[in-house]
Parts: structure tokens; C-alpha cells; sequence
């Protein structure tokens, strides 16, 4: 499968997984995209960690530096899988995955040539000396306890966006 | 487990289930949404029998090699920084647990869904140690509030009914009654986000083990699995030896089918591959984790001619299509696990004495047989449990002795015979004797049984 | 062609029209059916329960009854499912008695499975009337994996209208000793068994196992429901 082919599928099954899906080119699109996404003057967590972040991180001007702080996380994840719509976020290099949980709003930029097709891509790549902590996450956080009827938003973020860059 | 196992009861039990109708209604909602979820998921997957078939080989190759699996996660989970600790049944494992919280002077203690802390009773033990334990998995939460056991080991309040729920929480939360799952959600959401953050350690379970590399893998939608195993300092994870699957590598069937089979998902919002606590340089992770590995009799029943439900994976599939466990809901089976999967663990784990009367608790159909992602034999166990029901003297006297006549008479032609005859000239009587829920059922008997007509 | 009729036990003490339908419909498409003398039960409510000792004493006498190379056709699933999976099972440890029990698991044939893939009963046809649905029997799809052959003379019946019934694989309840056992959940199955024939609109539902229709039939008539229960073979046969 080509590029654009699992861009295509990856954005497909996010959306269907009701996360919010979008796909830019190059770092322009990338901040007008984030620029309508984030809602403006919330308290953005964004780690500034990688080039893409680092672009980023001056459209917030309530840029704060403890994830529980925050509303919003802007980051970019370590990967994305096509065949679940799933992003990968790894701890790996000092990157705090918890970020991607505790405020009630995800935004995770996935660069275009770390989608993996399937599971077992993925796997293959992490499975022999994993990181403290690899979560897949695949849409927001649910539940159906109650009489099995889908709630969006329990404990994790009750908004995810992707964004293929 | 909360409160004594009442297996032994399971008819009564069973009885008024039957009569409930407010249980009966969530039961059967609940076995349709599922029943259709389910078809739903695996419609667009290419080969699900092959897939199956990979996974219950997987499955087949740790029970074959269980200790040799065990010992090498042990030594990888070691290496990876965790302390690993075995138990032998459920007291070791409680107070491993108690104790690890206590020398670190942990008060409150958030939990994650874990039925092997429900099958060893934790909360209680730890309660009684005067710690605060805090369910934070919303069905949890309900029954926890509540005082009630999980009804169904994925979804634990799926018993009750929304009007139920927000009864409950404008009670004990002392929030406006609503009873729109949104807004329940939203309230458990809030009162639940104090108690991560200001918990001292998090308990959980894991779906897996990673073998090679020591880490657990865990599938959860809500995300409090993360927080729980992410915020506090320190995470303890209890799980059940059998869990082992030899490679991360290994998995990718196993995220295809759990998710599918469980809950009609493709995939749970996370799935948390978890290795080792917080190394050098890693912003993620207890400081502290602790693995209880818990064997409580499954050592001795990987030994047994039963050995195949140790395949199980806990995705509940199996229940939701169980028509004993739709019409009378997971309480009546009087233990932690309930269902086709649950009858053959309680029987197995607390020994035939304190649950013979679960073994009946099947119409022997095969619906769940159909429907299990790694191929356990669940009529072929129930059958051998009901045998050693029989073998061990736990059945009833009056079948006993019903079944060693029907043994002579069906073996014997002329004796059959004469109790067709028996059975029709006094079928008044049998009638009665037999009671109106049993023969009052059945037609009596036709005048000319058929051999006489017969060729 | 010749076949051994395997009655069962609650055909010939409840149900002889089965009987005697399946005798009418097995010799109008040419089969000289024979009935072995001292046939009595295949042993399943023993076997079910758990009761070795006296299942195999049931099976034996059976193996006993049933010899030579005939087909066994018996109008029941759970029976020849039995007969099928649990007998070589059940001799597992005694040579002589497994082959005999496996020799006879390789002849024996549900009656809808005999019509459609010996006989080909279908492709004639039998005359039909009225709203026919048809609850599928566990034992009969699920052991025996016959889920078309039923449906494949159900269409063939002209004149019938054929309607499907909701939750068609979800147990009846019946589960042979199950009934007696936990009758309270076996009537709560049968219940819903019956809401879901009476939502159809059907006249008539039918079904290849004496036992389910027993159960059925007894929720129906708890409901004063005018809707008829018969067996496959009784409705195939009463047209010719």
C-alpha cells in the first residue's frame, strides 16, 4: 500500500473511531489547521520536543509547562497505524504519555511516513525493546457501562484530532 | 469478590432472576447489542477462522510451556525494573498487596477493572486495613457505590439500568438526578479525577503478559487503566498466571479478537503495553511497580483434564450469547466470573463442593463454543465437570437413583417397554409427582407408542 | 436403497405421527426402511447430566440394535449428533466398542440431512400451505453443522410461505434434562422462543427435534397461541 493510500486509511478509521481526522502539507497548513482546531487562549501543553512541536508552539500564547494544567495537547506522536485509525504514543526520549490523557483534549500530529499499515508493522518495530510505555489509542476516551449506551469523555480526553503532516 | 459465594443456591438464585423483570430487560438488551456488535465487528475481517485458529494455537503453546513462560516473564519483568512476586492462592496475594501499600504509607488507592482482584476479594482486605479503594472504571464505580459484585466481567453494571444508575449517584453524590449516560459519565468523570490525583498508588490487572519482554498489556476504553497505571507513584498489577503470551510480537491477533469478541469494537480506545516503572530519563510511568502473579489453583487445574479453559482471554463473548446467562444475569452464578467461561473457573477454582449446582447452569446449545476467539471446548469442560459432579457424589440422590434405573430400563427392551406402558396407564400420577414445571410440560404419552406401528 | 429408522425415545412414547410421517417420507422417495427391533433411547439424558456408567450402557445396547451398513436416519438432531460425536467419545477407552461406535457414527444421518443430500428430496418438492417459520435446533446446527438441509425443504415446500424467525439460534430452553433441572429458566426461554414465532406472523413452526418442539409447543399453548408446532417430517409428509 502506498503512502497516500494509508494516510487515506488511517484518516478513515480515526474518523470512524470519532476522532476528528485532518491532513495538511507542510508546516503552513499544519499551524492553520492547529489554529482552527485549538480553541484560542486555552492553556496548551505542547512539549516543543520535535521540529513539527516546535513550530507549533508559538500559535499558543497560554503555552503551559505541566500537562495537568493544561487544556489541550498539541504533540506530535511517535506513529499511527492504518488498519485501526490508531495513533502510538511511546515515552521514549522523555516524552510524557499521560499528556495525551489528562486534558480533555487531544491533538496528535502524526508525520506522514510513520503511519504503519497494520498492527503487526507496528509491532514488529517496537516488540523487541519496548519503552516504559507504548498506548495505542484509537478515538476518546468511552464508555458503555451504562445500559451498554456509548458516553464519549470518561476519564481520558473526550476530544481527539489527528493530523497527518 | 464481594460477600460470600452463594453458588451452592444457584437455582434459587436463578428462580428470581426469572421473576425480575427490570433484570430481565437489561439482560436481553444487553445480549442483543452485544449479539449484533459482535457479528458487526467481524463482518469486514478476512478470515476470522484462521485468525481464531492462530490465536488458540498461541494460547495452546503457553499452557504447554505455562512455567516456563511464567519463570521467563518473571526475569524479564525483573530486568525491565519491576519486582515480581508470586502467590500462591488468594490470601498470599492479598497481603502481598496490603503490605507493599502499607510500607509506603499509601492511604488511597485507585483501581483499575481487574477480575482476579475481584477473585481474591482485595478491596475488602484492603479496606479492612483501613485504606481508601476507589473503583474508577465507571461500571466499577456503580456497583462499588452500590455494594454489588460485577454481574459481567467486561461490563460489571450492565444488571442495572440508567434510571438505577442515576438514583444512585444523586444519592451517595449528592448530584441532580439525570439519568442521560452523558451526564453520568460527566459526574463520575469529575469526582473520580480528585482521587487519581491526589492517590497515593493504583491497582490494576493486565489482559496479558508479554513473556520475553516482562511488560502487561492492557485493553481499556475509558482511560482510567492509564491513570491508573501512569499518576500515582506506585502501581501494583495483579493478574492470573495463565495470562502469559510468549512475544509483544504474538499480539496483534490477539488486539483483533479481544476487542471484537468483548464489545463488538475493532479496537478499545487504548491498548497500554506497559514495561517496567519510570527509568532514567522517562517522563511516564510509576516510580514503583510491583506484579503479583497469582496461581490460586490453576496450576492444578493446567494438570487436569480440564486444562483447556486456561486458554480463556476474558472477553465475555461467550456470556453475552449464553441463554442461561441472559435470562438470569451474572449474580446468580454466586462467584466473580459468571457465564459459560465463569461455571467452568468457579467450579474449577472453589472446588465442586461450594459450587456443584453451576455445572447445570447450561442447556448444553454451543452458542458460546461458536463464538470463542481461541477455540476453548466450553461444552466438552461442562460435560466433564458434570461427570465429575456425578464421579465425586455431588448429585443429587433422586437423579442418582433415576439414572441407574434409566440405565437398566433404556438398555433393556422389554423393560422400556413396560415403562411405556407404566408411564401412560399412570401418567396422572407421574404427572404430579413429576410436577407441572417438569412433566406438567409434556404431552402424555401416546396411546400406541410408535414401535408398535412401526416397519 | 434401505435405511434403519432410529425412532427415539420420545417419538415413540410422545410423538408416534413423527414416526410414522418419517416412515411415509423416507419410502416415497424409494428407501425400504427397517425398523430394529429393541431400540430404545441413544442415551443423552444420562450422557448430558453426566452420568457415564449409564450412557454407556444406553449406547451399547444401542450398538447392539444398530448393526450392519444401512444408514440410520432418525428424525432428530440431538440424537443423531450423539450418535455422531459423543458415542466414539464415550467407548474412547474400549477398542472394540469404539469401533462399533464409530462405524455407526459414520452411517448415522439426521432426517432433513438424508432427504436433502441422499435423496434430494427438494428438487421434487412437496405440496405446502399457509406461513411456515422454523426455529433451528442446537444440537442439529451447531454438533451436527446441519443449518441448510431443513431450509433447503422448506423452500421446496409449494404453496408454504417461508418466514425466518427472528434470534432463529438462540436455544429454546429445552437442553433434555435442562427442562427438569432448572425448569424456571427453561420456561423463560421458551417464552421468548414463543414471542419470537408469534412476532413472525406464522401459522405454523416447525423445527427437526422432538424435545425443542415439546418445550415450544408448551409455551404456546400457555399463551392460548392458535400458532401450530409440528415437526419437519409431519409437515412434509401430510401433503403427499
Amino acid at each position: 500500500m502506498s503512502g497516500p493510500d494509508l494516510s487515506a486509511r488511517f484518516l478513515g478509521n480515526a474518523a470512524a473511531a470519532a476522532a476528528g481526522a485532518h491532513s495538511v502539507s507542510g508546516t503552513g497548513d499544519l499551524l492553520a489547521a492547529l489554529g482552527r482546531i485549538v480553541p484560542a487562549g486555552s492553556p496548551v501543553y505542547c512539549p516543543g520536543l520535535t521540529e513539527l512541536e516546535k513550530a507549533a508552539a508559538p500559535l499558543f500564547p497560554n503555552r503551559v509547562a505541566d500537562c495537568m494544567a493544561a487544556e489541550v495537547t498539541v504533540e506530535e506522536v511517535f506513529g499511527a497505524i492504518a488498519e485501526t485509525g490508531t495513533i502510538v504514543c511511546v515515552s521514549e526520549g522523555g516524552r510524557a504519555v499521560q499528556a495525551g490523557l489528562l486534558p480533555a483534549h487531544h491533538v496528535a500530529i502524526v508525520r506522514r511516513d510513520r503511519i504503519f499499515a497494520t498492527l503487526d508493522d507496528l509491532l514488529a518495530v517496537v516488540a523487541g525493546a519496548p519503552p516504559t510505555n507504548i498506548t495505542l489509542v484509537t478515538g476518546p476516551s468511552r464508555t458503555a457501562d451504562i445500559e451498554l449506551t456509548l458516553a464519549i469523555g470518561v476519564h481520558g480526553p473526550e476530544r481527539l484530532d489527528v493530523i497527518v503532516a | 469478590m464481594s460477600g460470600a459465594q452463594t453458588s451452592l443456591s444457584f437455582r434459587s438464585n436463578a428462580g428470581k432472576a426469572v421473576g425480575n423483570q427490570k433484570l430481565r430487560a437489561a439482560m436481553k438488551h444487553a445480549a442483543d447489542t452485544f449479539g449484533t456488535k459482535r457479528i458487526d465487528a467481524f463482518a469486514p475481517v478476512a478470515d476470522v477462522e484462521a485468525m481464531r485458529d492462530r490465536a488458540s494455537a498461541i494460547r495452546e503453546e503457553v499452557l504447554k510451556n505455562l512455567p516456563r513462560y511464567v519463570d521467563q516473564f518473571v526475569a524479564s519483568a525483573t530486568r525491565a525494573g519491576a519486582t515480581v512476586h508470586r502467590a500462591k492462592d488468594a490470601t498470599v496475594a492479598k497481603e502481598i498487596i496490603r503490605k507493599i501499600l502499607a510500607d509506603r504509607g499509601a492511604r488511597r488507592i485507585v483501581k483499575g477493572k481487574s477480575m482476579v482482584s475481584e477473585e481474591v476479594d482485595l478491596n475488602a482486605h484492603l479496606e479492612a486495613a483501613g485504606m481508601e479503594v476507589v473503583e474508577t472504571d465507571l461500571g466499577e464505580y456503580i456497583i462499588q457505590l452500590e455494594g454489588e459484585a460485577p454481574s459481567h466481567i467486561i461490563v460489571p453494571a450492565i444488571h442495572k439500568d440508567r434510571r438505577q444508575v442515576g438514583k444512585l449517584f444523586s444519592e451517595r453524590l449528592g448530584v441532580p438526578y439525570s439519568d442521560d449516560p452523558q451526564v453520568l459519565t460527566r459526574t463520575a468523570r469529575k469526582v473520580l479525577r480528585e482521587k487519581f490525583l491526589s492517590a497515593d498508588a493504583g491497582v490494576s490487572g493486565a489482559n496479558f503478559a508479554a513473556a520475553d519482554t516482562g511488560s502487561l498489556v492492557l485493553f481499556t476504553n475509558e482511560g482510567n487503566g492509564r491513570m491508573v497505571t501512569t499518576v500515582p507513584p506506585l502501581h501494583v498489577a495483579i493478574l492470573s498466571i495463565e495470562k502469559m503470551i510468549p512475544s509483544l510480537a504474538d499480539f496483534p491477533d490477539f488486539i483483533r479478537l479481544l476487542p471484537r469478541s468483548a464489545t463488538g469494537q475493532t479496537i478499545t480506545s487504548y491498548v497500554s503495553v506497559i514495561t517496567g516503572p519510570r527509568k532514567p530519563g522517562d517522563a511516564t510511568g510509576a516510580k514503583e511497580l510491583h506484579i503479583v502473579l497469582l496461581d490460586n489453583g490453576r496450576t492444578e487445574i493446567l494438570g487436569g483434564e480440564s486444562r483447556d479453559i486456561l486458554k480463556c482471554i476474558r472477553c465475555g463473548a461467550c456470556m453475552n450469547v449464553c441463554p442461561v446467562y441472559r435470562t438470569v444475569g451474572g449474580h446468580a452464578y454466586g462467584w466473580t466470573y459468571p457465564g459459560p467461561m465463569g461455571l467452568i473457573l468457579t467450579t474449577l477454582l472453589t472446588g465442586m463442593a461450594k459450587s456443584h449446582p453451576v455445572v447445570d447452569a447450561s442447556t448444553l446449545c454451543g452458542a458460546c463454543v461458536d463464538v470463542c476467539p481461541v477455540r476453548v471446548p466450553l461444552v466438552d469442560i461442562i460435560l466433564q465437570l458434570r461427570r465429575r459432579k456425578v464421579r465425586e457424589g455431588f448429585s443429587d440422590p433422586k437423579e442418582k437413583a433415576g439414572m441407574a434405573l434409566f440405565g437398566k430400563v433404556a438398555a433393556s427392551p422389554a423393560l422400556f417397554a413396560l415403562g411405556q406402558r407404566l408411564a401412560g396407564r399412570f401418567w396422572p400420577v407421574v404427572r404430579v409427582l413429576g410436577g407441572k414445571d417438569v412433566a406438567g410440560r409434556m404431552p402424555a404419552p401416546a396411546k400406541t407408542p410408535f414401535r408398535r406401528k412401526a416397519p | 436403497m434401505r435405511a434403519q429408522l432410529f425412532g427415539t425415545c420420545l417419538v415413540d412414547s410422545f410423538f408416534p405421527e413423527v414416526g410414522e410421517a418419517t416412515v411415509k417420507l423416507l419410502r416415497r422417495f424409494g428407501v425400504t426402511v427397517t425398523f430394529p427391533k429393541g431400540q430404545t433411547c441413544c442415551g443423552q439424558p444420562a450422557y448430558n447430566v453426566g452420568y457415564q456408567a449409564e450412557a454407556r450402557s444406553v449406547a451399547g445396547h444401542f450398538l447392539s440394535v444398530f448393526r450392519g451398513e444401512d444408514p440410520i436416519v432418525t428424525p432428530s438432531g440431538s440424537c443423531a449428533a450423539m450418535v455422531k460425536h459423543h458415542y466414539p467419545a464415550l467407548f474412547r477407552d474400549d477398542p472394540k466398542m469404539r469401533a462399533a461406535a464409530e462405524q455407526a457414527a459414520g452411517r448415522v444421518f439426521e432426517l432433513s440431512q438424508f432427504l436433502v443430500q441422499v435423496l434430494r428430496a427438494h428438487e421434487k418438492g412437496f405440496p405446502g400451505k399457509g406461513k411456515v417459520t422454523y426455529h433451528s435446533s442446537c444440537h442439529l446446527t451447531r454438533a451436527l453443522g446441519v443449518l441448510e438441509e431443513p431450509l433447503i425443504l422448506l423452500q421446496s415446500l409449494r404453496g408454504a410461505e417461508f418466514v425466518p424467525l427472528p434470534d432463529a439460534a438462540l436455544c429454546c430452553g429445552f437442553g433434555g434434562m435442562f427442562m427438569a433441572k432448572l425448569p424456571e429458566i427453561s420456561c423463560a426461554l421458551a417464552e421468548e422462543k414463543a414471542d419470537s414465532i408469534v412476532a413472525t406472523g406464522a401459522d405454523t413452526v416447525t423445527g427437526c427435534d422432538a424435545g425443542c418442539l415439546m418445550n415450544i409447543s408448551d409455551a404456546m399453548k400457555k399463551r392460548g397461541s392458535p400458532v401450530r408446532v409440528a415437526h419437519l417430517a409431519s409437515l412434509l409428509a401430510e401433503g403427499i
